[in-house]
């Protein structure tokens, strides 16, 4: 049974770490209808993630999607973090 | 193309900050990312550690391996750890440790000559690189004139007896918490979500003041108190609620459900984040977010996965019923 805008991505040497962040972000998307990440075996070091979006969008785009807003808000977390360090630094002195 | 973007801004306060110990609340962001930061904390933020041990020669009680376990375990100072290369990529050297890029070599030479026990110390280890040393010697040079204490004696690694020698030779290579804990920078790293408790005053009034007490009692973390001035329940300190739910519980074993209400606001977190001493605990934690920063970007898809999303687009109009 072909279902209409799925796809299946296999990540190797990834685990929970990156797979659950992917998945929330994904979630965030409204043109994701489906999005949910597992880790075939424990003992294996991969895992699998499922998306399927509306005919608006395309799994390949709400995956990369989700991975430039993954990067930005990092990179907006670091700014926020080196400035309060160094207002408490500041304060310190 | 359209730009939307569905990012979040985090919010960051510090609340207590020194070299090793750092407490801060971090906002509106989602758990997993907060998770995300705490795993890397612990196993992929890469430090130095002593990895190779040639042993010239070892007259001590303890045996040849147990030794060059315990000199694994030291933490050593590696704020030049994320600059340098796994030994496995460094393509500079043969592997036999004399490479700059990739390992630090130390020397440890000592006899014991005297009448009393002799106790071999991480302030032994003579390191190659006088900014990369062991840990407790980087606080004792640090310290100066400050506290004479137990903890700036250096790490103990073996203790020898007259005539007992240990001569050998370790080298320090960089390494993530992952392959194994010795290179691990973190102590602990916690998070927890911060509470909100809302106290039904109209029905708390109900109570006598006995009642009150015994209520706050019934908490097993001190997280209520009884205000002697306005004999009114007030909350003395939210972070302390260990979300067991002894309060409730007791509420309504007194017959007043609802005395108060307590729940987790979903993207507000406190990390207590606590570092060995190799790496300073808010470098720590800006080096997590690189790390996590560049996972990500290695799992991103290829121009070329982009471009078959195109046959993939034709597929779909084929199925749907369009075309031949």
């Amino acid at each position: 049974m072909k279902v209409m805008n799925a796809a299946t991505f296999t990540v190797e040497r990834e685990d929970h770490t990156v797979g659950n962040v992917i998945r929330m972000q994904l979630h965030r998307d409204p043109s994701v209808l489906f999005a949910g990440y597992r880790l075939p075996h424990p003992l294996q070091y991969r895992l699998v993630v499922k998306i399927q979006t509306t005919s608006q969008s395309s799994p390949m785009q709400a995956y990369n999607l989700a991975i430039t807003d993954l990067i930005k808000e990092l990179d907006h977390l670091k700014a926020v973090f080196e400035h309060e360090t160094s207002q408490k630094q500041a304060d310190y002195y | 193309m359209d730009n939307v973007s569905y990012q979040r801004f985090p919010t960051v306060r510090i609340r207590d900050i020194k070299d090793d110990v750092l407490k801060f609340e971090l906002r509106d962001t989602d758990a997993s990312i907060a998770n995300a930061l705490r795993r890397i904390m612990i196993a992929e933020v890469p430090t130095l550690a002593i990895d190779l041990v040639e042993i010239e020669s070892n007259s001590s009680v303890l045996n040849d391996e147990f030794l060059a376990h315990r000199l694994g375990l030291i933490p050593i100072v590696s704020d030049r750890a994320m600059e340098m290369r796994l030994s496995r990529d460094c393509d500079a050297c043969d592997g036999d440790g004399r490479c700059e890029y990739c390992s630090i070599e130390f020397h440890l030479s000592v006899k014991c000559t005297g009448d009393q026990t002799l106790d071999v110390t991480s302030l032994d280890l003579v390191s190659s690189d006088p900014s990369i040393i062991p840990v407790d010697a980087a606080g004792r040079a640090a310290d100066m004139g400050g506290f004479e204490s137990n903890d700036t004696r250096g790490i103990l690694i073996v203790k020898l007896r007259k005539g007992q020698e240990l001569k050998l030779r370790a080298i320090a290579r960089k390494g993530i918490g992952k392959d194994h804990a010795k290179w691990s920078p973190a102590a602990t790293v916690t998070f927890q979500y911060e509470p909100e408790i809302h106290i039904n005053e109209a029905l708390m009034e109900t109570l006598t003041l006995e009642e009150k007490q015994e209520w706050i009692d019934s908490s097993p973390t001190k997280v209520f108190e009884l205000d002697p001035v306005s004999q009114q329940v007030v909350v003395v300190d939210p972070e302390a609620y260990t979300y067991d739910e002894e309060v409730l519980k007791k509420a309504e074993a007194m017959g007043k459900p609802g005395l108060v209400e307590i729940y987790s606001k979903e993207d507000s977190f406190i990390f207590t984040v606590e570092s060995t001493g190799a790496i300073k605990a808010s470098q720590m934690f800006l080096n997590a977010i690189e790390i996590l920063k560049s996972k990500l970007d290695a799992v991103r898809l290829s121009f070329d996965t982009e471009e078959a999303d195109d046959q993939f687009g034709e597929l779909g109009a084929h199925m749907r019923g369009g075309g031949i």
